[in-house]
């Protein structure tokens, strides 16, 4: 018996060798790509370093493998793969309501925006008109869950650089929206509140109570939060000119959302490719030019401010009438393909639909944008420290329940 | 739009590249199997103007579908490349990356084709889960055998040395042939 040795599992009384060493890390099968052959391939001085599955600061189950020189990133493969659920084949596999609900999960702390996916591909392909006060409930709850979600993003960004505070009372603000949209759609996360021609229930009056309260506090408390941490010297030091992106490496790298906008590009799909009632509502598109993780953390605390601004100018317009279009119930599509893009927290979320007129979607694919976004760590880690991996991969926002489907 | 799979590189750079186009962003990149055929969808859009295009690459052929990779116009792409490739065994000729994203190493069905059918298709959906398979895969009577799931009726699927791996994962894909 060596250090090395330990009980085997099938049998505490053998003792077995695992020879604990670096290696581990290295796959047990020849290399199936170029690439994989040269990040695994170690020059002197170079470790691989494992970092998750399980991890509090990868969100959700990512592993990332670092090739590491001393306490310097040299390279990283990311490893997904752990969530995945197969969800565009399940959406093949049942028809295009229950699309929704497979949907739902995707995004999950966003989900208002992944289960309008089926949704608006199939109003799209049926060339139907929503009912303006279901289109108009739609974006409510939309902004509503865009700002939940910012909100988390900056309490997560600041927990990943060490600071217990911020997620505590982002937490606050985010469970008041998330208790809000439970009492309007009958769920706290996965809503499954959206529905092919409008949406499964109009505005009641515990939710708009709820929204009432949270809106005389919700601007104060967004200032607490950001004097808390926008001058703080560690938390400025930590992001600023880190991760930094230029526009045409954000366009390259197929970025979208705070990301792309950080970098100066005025993209935002509300407004380049409009849908639902967007282009009727009033807001600025902020963006950012030094591209770097506190540009991405300013940019999402403007954004809730425009997003509140629209909840406001909602409310003020808010149309009387039916919410649901009149469609049957059991529905056939009309065969066709269609492409529908919606601005999500992090970005484009798209989706691509094809049907053949029958129940059920022939293909659904689904495009997150965290996936996408996710890939720019591979060009924005290598070079800084360990402990700037998180604190990079964190200002990128990554949701895994979308990037695994 | 429509393009052949040997022009697809030509057509995407001109649009990537020329002013007059300016396509600079890749919406997505999707891989579709038609059941007869598969498929490469691309779409763009552009950064300043609202415009938009769809360009399909159609006509390849299921047993080798291969295309050539835009990772050099877009490294964004390498990602949905690789899923497309675990997702529908579609060959990105040019990226440097293509291996399995999502399923293990060692899996060797592409799950979102066609013929790749769920265990439980026919308890689901009555009759209508069958509609993409009757034109090519086993008859309907044979959907109900307990061998439905292609990969569980595949020998082997514990990791192990090189001898041990199916041809199809052993090999770089861009290799093969």
């Amino acid at each position: 018996m060596t250090d090395s040795t330990v009980r085997s599992l099938d049998d505490p009384n053998v003792w077995v060798d695992t020879p604990a060493t670096i290696y581990d890390a290295v796959p047990p099968y020849p290399p199936r790509s170029e690439r994989e052959a040269e990040f695994y391939d170690l020059r002197d001085g170079e470790m691989l370093l494992n970092l998750g599955p399980q991890h509090p600061s990868t969100h959700g189950v990512l592993r990332v493998v670092l090739k590491i020189d001393g306490e310097r990133v040299v390279d990283l493969d990311p490893v997904l793969g752990y969530l995945h659920r197969g969800v565009e084949k399940l959406c093949e596999n049942g028809d295009w309501h229950i699309a929704i609900s497979q949907c739902d999960p995707l995004e999950y702390v966003a989900s208002m925006f992944s289960e309008a996916m089926p949704v608006l591909a199939a109003e799209k392909l049926l060339d139907l008109e929503v009912p303006r006060r279901a289109e108009y409930i739609r974006v409510l709850a939309w902004e509503l869950n865009r700002i939940a979600s910012h909100a988390l993003f900056m309490g997560w960004l600041a927990l990943d650089l060490g600071g217990l505070t911020p997620i505590l009372w982002s937490f606050i603000e985010r469970d008041e929206i998330v208790d809000m949209l439970a009492a309007l759609t009958g769920q706290r996360m996965l809503f499954n509140y959206l529905r092919i021609g409008g949406v499964n229930g109009d505005l009641n009056h515990d939710f708009l109570s709820r929204l009432g309260d949270w809106m005389a506090h919700a601007g104060d408390q967004i200032e607490e939060t950001q004097r808390l941490l926008n001058q703080n010297e560690i938390f400025v030091r930590r992001t600023r000119d880190m991760g930094v992106l230029d526009r045409d490496a954000a366009l390259r790298l197929c970025m979208s959302g705070p990301p792309l906008r950080a970098t100066g590009v005025p993209f935002d799909v509300r407004r380049a490719h409009p849908y639902s009632v967007y282009p009727e509502l009033e807001f600025d598109i902020p963006t950012r030019t030094e591209g770097d993780s506190y540009a991405r953390y300013m940019l999402h605390i403007d954004e809730i401010r425009e997003s509140m601004h629209i909840i406001d100018q909602v409310l003020n317009d808010m149309p009387d009438g039916p919410i649901m279009a009149k469609i049957p119930r059991l529905i056939r599509i009309p065969p066709g393909r269609a492409f529908i893009a919606i601005e999500s927290p992090r970005g484009e979320y798209a989706c691509y639909a094809m049907s053949d007129g029958s129940d059920q979607p022939f293909r659904m694919r689904i495009h997150d944008p965290s996936f996408f976004n996710l890939q720019a760590v591979g060009e924005l880690v290598p070079g800084n420290l360990i402990a700037d991996t998180m604190a990079v991969m964190a200002s990128l926002d990554p949701i895994m329940g979308g990037i695994d489907k | 739009m429509t393009v052949a799979a040997r022009n697809a590189t030509d057509v995407l750079r001109t649009l990537h590249d020329d002013d007059r186009f300016g396509f600079e962003f890749l919406a997505d990149l999707a891989g579709v199997d038609t059941g007869s055929e598969m498929w490469v969808v691309y779409h763009l859009w552009s950064p300043t103007t609202p415009d938009w295009l769809r360009v399909i690459v159609p006509g390849l052929a299921r047993d080798d579908p291969r295309v050539p990779s835009v990772t050099f116009l877009w490294k964004g792409a390498e990602w949905a490349e690789r899923e497309a490739y675990d997702m529908f065994g579609i060959i990105f000729e040019g990226n440097r990356d293509l291996r399995r994203i999502y399923m293990p190493p060692d899996y060797v069905s592409f799950p979102l084709r066609k013929d790749f059918l769920l265990a439980d298709d026919s308890a689901r959906s009555s009759g209508a889960g069958y509609r993409h398979v009757e034109q090519m895969g086993p008859p309907a009577s044979a959907l109900r055998e307990p061998t439905l799931r292609q990969a569980k009726s595949l020998p082997n699927r514990e990791m192990g040395s090189a001898s041990q791996l199916p041809e199809e994962t052993a090999t770089p894909p861009g290799e093969q042939a």
